[in-house]
């Protein structure tokens, strides 16, 4: 099937084939309307964009801009999360494009081996998030006795800050490890993400450990009720679960990547 | 799963601009998955200098 | 939209400077408490000079907040660190 001329193919995930009618209503990049590309038992699901709007220049001004960002974001989570719901699922990176459908058969078809073995692995499961904090009121240190020399009061002061800080932050990566250690525990594998900065993020206290844990999807209530346990015995610390997601951080690792 | 306007946009970008499976796209060859994180860091953060000015 | 966007480049021109100075006066101000905590703790210093140099820090964190304020810039803004997300790519 040839695309008219200046329609390219933004891909969203691979998938073990399943009824297109299952993504009726859901709407892509820009809006487009999502269509699935099969190979086999193996379906791409795709959606049309301009060909200019997706060459290199065209993409790096455009991921610059934080309003595009987002909606293309968005809106590629919210495909690649309806596929999900539908079949067993391996997300694409954002802003995977091809000249057309005839090349996003072309790519099944050199990965179908790879593409069929990580979907084999990944049924079944599903990705939960999990983020440990360090608690600002922890990082706080207590007011000590005022000496009559401010200069000195400054010090002290700026030394206790420094000690209730590192303090505060080797409680912190100790009760993460334990939390890490207990979660995989729970989970079939497991991924360290990097930390989040505070300064994207926006939230109270450091991140210490950002992980991804792939979890058999009848065990996801008893992970969070495990992780809402460690949460409270874990003064100090703050943890957020994220999630069922897709499984983004679970895609195969470089040496095995399809095509 | 997330329904959408729950999922925090830090997260969303964690997963899309360094998860998922790369594929060499036609049109993307030379954009890296350093890059990308990159690019995103940039555009938060002029976002954030944006709201900051008006 | 474009229009916009370079209408905040503009006035981000002067506070990227700024936040570039400040930057570097900032981390200079750390080392500096960093290395008179370090004296204190040792006793290599007398009651009085522990005094000065306290009050010196003191003020110059005091003048640091001042012209944050001034050009709305937060501690994060100030972080040389980018983290694990890596440095910045010059443009």
């Amino acid at each position: 099937m040839n695309e008219p001329f200046g329609r390219a193919s933004y891909a969203y995930a691979v998938a073990r084939s399943f009824d297109p009618a299952q993504l009726a209503g859901v709407r892509g990049v820009d809006g487009a309307e999502v269509r699935l590309v099969r190979y086999r038992d193996l379906v791409a699901v795709v959606s049309p964009v301009p060909l200019t709007e997706f060459d290199e220049a065209a993409l790096r001004t455009k991921l610059e801009w934080l309003p595009w960002l987002e909606a293309t974001a968005r809106a590629h989570h919210a495909v690649v999360d309806a596929v999900a719901t539908s079949s067993v699922t391996l997300p694409l990176r954002l802003a995977t494009v091809y000249r057309g459908d005839e090349r996003v058969t072309e790519v099944l078809r050199q990965g179908y081996r790879r593409f069929r073995a990580a979907l084999d692995r990944l049924a079944g499961r599903v990705e939960l998030g999990v983020k440990v904090y360090t608690d600002p009121q922890a990082m706080a240190p207590a007011a000590g006795p005022s000496a009559s020399s401010p200069g000195r009061d400054y010090l002290r002061r700026r030394r206790a800050q420094h000690r209730a800080h590192d303090d505060a932050w080797q409680r912190a990566a100790a009760s993460a490890e334990r939390v890490d250690a207990t979660l995989a525990g729970l989970a079939v594998d497991s991924r360290r993400r990097p930390p989040q900065r505070q300064q994207l993020s926006g939230v109270r206290g450091e991140n210490v450990l950002n992980a991804a844990y792939l979890v058999d999807a009848g065990r996801t209530d008893e992970f969070a009720a495990v992780a809402r346990c460690l949460d409270a015995e874990a003064p100090g610390t703050r943890i957020e679960l994220t999630g069922p997601w897709a499984p983004y951080s679970f895609a195969p690792p470089d040496d095995e990547e399809p095509a | 799963m997330n329904g959408n306007r729950e999922v925090a946009l830090v997260d969303l970008l964690d997963r899309l601009l360094a998860g998922g499976v790369v594929l060499t796209g036609d049109l993307t060859l030379a954009i890296a998955d350093v890059d990308l994180v990159h690019v995103s860091l940039r555009a938060l953060i002029a976002s954030i200098d944006a709201g900051e000015d008006r | 939209m474009t229009a916009n966007r370079l209408v905040i480049d503009d006035d981000t021109i002067e506070r990227d400077l700024v936040k570039l100075v400040l930057t570097v006066v900032e981390l200079l101000r750390q080392l500096m408490e960093r290395q008179a905590l370090r004296r204190v703790d040792k006793g290599d210093l007398t009651e009085d000079q522990e005094e000065r140099i306290g009050r010196t820090l003191m003020l110059l964190e005091d003048r640091m907040t001042l012209l944050r304020e001034r050009y709305r810039l937060s501690d994060q803004d100030l972080n040389l660190d980018l983290g694990p997300l890596g440095p910045l790519l010059p443009r």
